[in-house]
């Protein structure tokens, strides 16, 4: 489908940017849970959405690989492009899309098999590896990349669900990168997880910046300073202000950001 | 918030309106109290509970082990080559057996000093068609004539019933199934210590008899009747309740069809049974003309009682299953199909597993759907032989069974149809423990 509009890719505005968002909006039933959202997200950065509770990040943020589709409720209109394709064309199949744009979740959600399996289960259904061998090297080097290579190598056939939950969502981002993804969202990855965890995570996001564009959604201010080269403030459904990080945190245009950022809203 | 702090911290009289601790203040007696009472009242339902369970239990045994014993007579009887050429050329064959029978039994008595007085008639009574039997014996092991052999011969139900007491001399009216003359020979047999009781294989393994011999009835042809009408409902209501079930759950769209349809199943569940059964002999019997007390009408039948029962205890077990496994799935770029079968399936089996065999064990035990398609009264005399004719051939089932025994005038029935709830019972235990094992083997931890 790439090679079927090539013009698309071209008329591209920012000649980096991975995700480009036009004028999304989002409803559950009545409810407006996203308000005309326009963002452009580029490849190789760790773009962190930050916000109060309930003020649509999270659910922006399931708008980029087609989550939503399996709330029956929610409606998206506006365009999300991919590397300038349209993922709302009725051409796009999410299933595809999803193979494309990895997700992890807030809660680490292994799935109660053997850690290789976990991991394996992604490049085994889109026919990644062609025999055991070339799967066995898929499990392994997303285990590496994800950090959690020396501590698994012994018990790849014990259950994922035996993990600590530190180690559990490091399987989910093993488990998400293997399918060889080229977008990877995290939905508050660390909100499950203790202080030397979460270092370990967000050091890994760090690293995982190298290869993929990297959306975080973050409760903690501090992680989307620590982490993220630009960040999004959400607020009731509004984007309120997109920035570098370091200018979003010293110096908010908007006052909102600013009372947020502060404490005084949130 | 900030006010209720600064009138808790100013109100000066705080500590005292608690007063001490050591001692319980009147709102907190009656609150313990409460809870006192409530724990009694749990306590008095579970031993309510408990004492009806023991009373079934012990009432059901009692009545029914005796259905597992039989009283048999063990006799030596030796049978030369002249007396079988002689009853051979005989007119009535089986009565010159019985002849013979009847004397050797004389002949034992009298050693042991007992004089009794009886003929082939109350021999007959009392053990049965011994002559018969005898003949069939010797025609069929030539070779056995001129030796003694130990013959086991199993008696009356009745003769049963009043060496255990339950038949007294008084109670017997005289008749072609006894006489109350018959007891002196009985007595006699028991003084001789040549009559003893032995468990009684006939009646797991044996058929159903005619109203006049509850002695010779068993439950084994209604075993298998059952075992194929569960045959027929395990391969139709498993699979078409789980795959309606997962389109239910999983696929179908949440509009108003589908939740008229998610109401009609809750209701269906709690139709009475009776009326599949009239359902059952409507469509399966007279409309597409399948044969009457067949397992197959049955095993329809109870397919259509146990599906509400299974496909509501499938989607709660897809239900129960956690979102964030489905998420995990899709998020990895599973198709909704491959989220369902490779992660949601199988964590909901032992649920499905569980739900279906306690559907099974509940249609096992249904009585009144086979009442309405013929099973009921149906005496089932022979097994079938083989898969066609066991699922075509009139037989009966177990519960219908008991009821048909239970329904008899002859009192001897009754003890068979307490031995029928026993067996009916250690099925369906089984069942249960299936499903638990089943359940705990497929349960993952999380």
């Amino acid at each position: 489908m790439k090679d079927m509009i090539p013009v698309d890719r071209k008329m591209s505005t920012m000649q980096d940017s991975k995700i480009s968002a036009r004028g999304v909006q989002v409803y559950y039933g009545e409810t407006h849970a996203i308000k005309d959202v326009s963002v452009e997200i580029a490849d190789n950065t760790v773009t962190a959405f930050i916000g109060p509770s309930g003020c649509g990040k999270s659910t922006f943020l399931r708008c980029l690989n087609r989550m939503n589709d399996t709330i029956d409720s929610a409606r998206v209109s506006g365009d999300i492009l991919i590397d300038g394709e349209d993922i709302y064309d009725p051409r796009v199949d999410p299933v595809q899309l999803r193979a494309k744009v990895g997700m992890v979740f807030q809660k680490p959600n292994p799935f109660p098999k053997s850690i290789y399996d976990n991991v394996a289960y992604g490049p085994k259904i889109h026919g990644l590896a062609r025999n055991k061998a070339d799967l066995d090297e898929i499990v392994e080097k997303s285990l590496r990349k994800a950090a959690l290579w020396e501590e698994a190598k012994d018990r790849l056939d014990k259950p994922g669900t035996g993990l600590s939950g530190g180690q559990q969502q490091r399987l989910c981002i093993a488990r998400a990168i293997a399918t060889a993804p080229e977008v990877l969202l995290m939905d508050e990855p660390c909100s499950a997880l203790d202080p030397i965890a979460t270092a370990q995570v967000e050091e890994l996001i760090d690293e995982l910046r190298q290869s993929y564009s990297v959306v975080i959604v973050t409760h903690s201010m501090q992680q989307a300073a620590r982490v993220s080269q630009k960040t999004a403030f959400f607020h009731l459904g509004n984007l309120v202000e997109y920035d570098d990080t370091d200018k979003i945190f010293t110096n908010p245009q908007d006052p909102r950001t600013e009372s947020y950022i502060s404490g005084r809203i949130g | 918030m900030s006010d209720a702090t600064t009138d808790m911290s100013g109100g000066k009289s705080a500590p005292a309106a608690h007063g001490s601790l050591l001692s319980e203040s009147p709102l907190m007696k009656k609150r313990n109290a409460a809870e006192a009472r409530f724990k009694m009242y749990g306590l008095l339902a579970i031993v309510i509970g408990l004492v009806f369970l023991i009373f079934l239990v012990v009432s059901i045994l009692r009545n029914g082990l005796p259905a597992f014993t039989q009283t048999v007579v063990n006799v030596e009887f030796t049978l030369t080559q002249e007396q079988f050429d002689e009853a051979e050329s005989k007119m009535l064959k089986t009565a010159a057996y019985t002849e013979y029978f009847v004397n050797d039994v004389t002949q034992t008595l009298q050693q042991r000093g007992l004089d009794v007085d009886f003929d082939g008639d109350t021999i007959e009574r009392v053990m049965g068609k011994v002559g018969g039997d005898l003949r069939t014996f010797y025609r069929e092991n030539p070779d056995q004539i001129g030796q003694p052999v130990e013959f086991e011969l199993s008696a009356a139900s009745r003769v049963d019933r009043y060496l255990q007491g339950q038949l007294t001399r008084d109670m017997v009216v005289d008749g072609r199934f006894l006489e109350v003359a018959d007891l002196d020979l009985v007595d006699a047999l028991a003084e001789a210590g040549i009559i003893g009781s032995a468990f009684d294989w006939n009646f797991i393994t044996g058929t159903d008899t005619g109203v006049d011999n509850p002695g010779g009835a068993g439950i084994g042809a209604s075993v298998i009747g059952s075992f194929f009408m569960m045959m027929v409902v395990l391969l139709l209501s498993l699979p078409i309740g789980v795959a309606a079930s997962i389109y239910l759950e999983e696929f179908a769209p949440k509009n108003r069809w589908t939740d008229l349809i998610e109401v009609n199943i809750s209701n269906l569940a709690a139709v009475p049974s009776i009326v599949f059964g009239i359902l059952g002999l409507a469509v399966f019997i007279q409309f597409a003309h399948l044969p009457q007390s067949a397992p197959l009408v049955g095993g329809l039948v109870l397919t259509l009682m146990t599906l509400p029962t299974i496909v509501i205890s499938t989607r709660a077990s897809l239900k129960s299953v956690p979102p964030s496994i489905r998420d995990a799935a899709l998020g990895v770029g599973a198709s909704k199909m491959q989220s369902v079968f490779h992660h949601v399936l199988p964590l909901a089996m032992p649920g499905i597993l569980t739900g279906t065999i306690i559907g099974l064990a509940q249609a096992l035990g249904e009585t009144a759907p086979l009442l309405l398609i013929g099973m009921v009264g149906y005496v089932a005399r022979e097994y079938p032989d083989g898969l066609v004719s066991g699922l075509l051939d009139p037989n009966s089932a177990m519960p219908a069974q008991i009821y048909t025994w239970a329904a008899r005038s002859d009192e001897a029935f009754f003890e068979k149809a307490w031995g029928g709830i026993i067996i009916l019972m250690i099925f369906l235990l089984t069942m249960n423990i299936i499903a638990i094992i089943l359940r705990r083997k497929f349960e993952r931890r999380w």
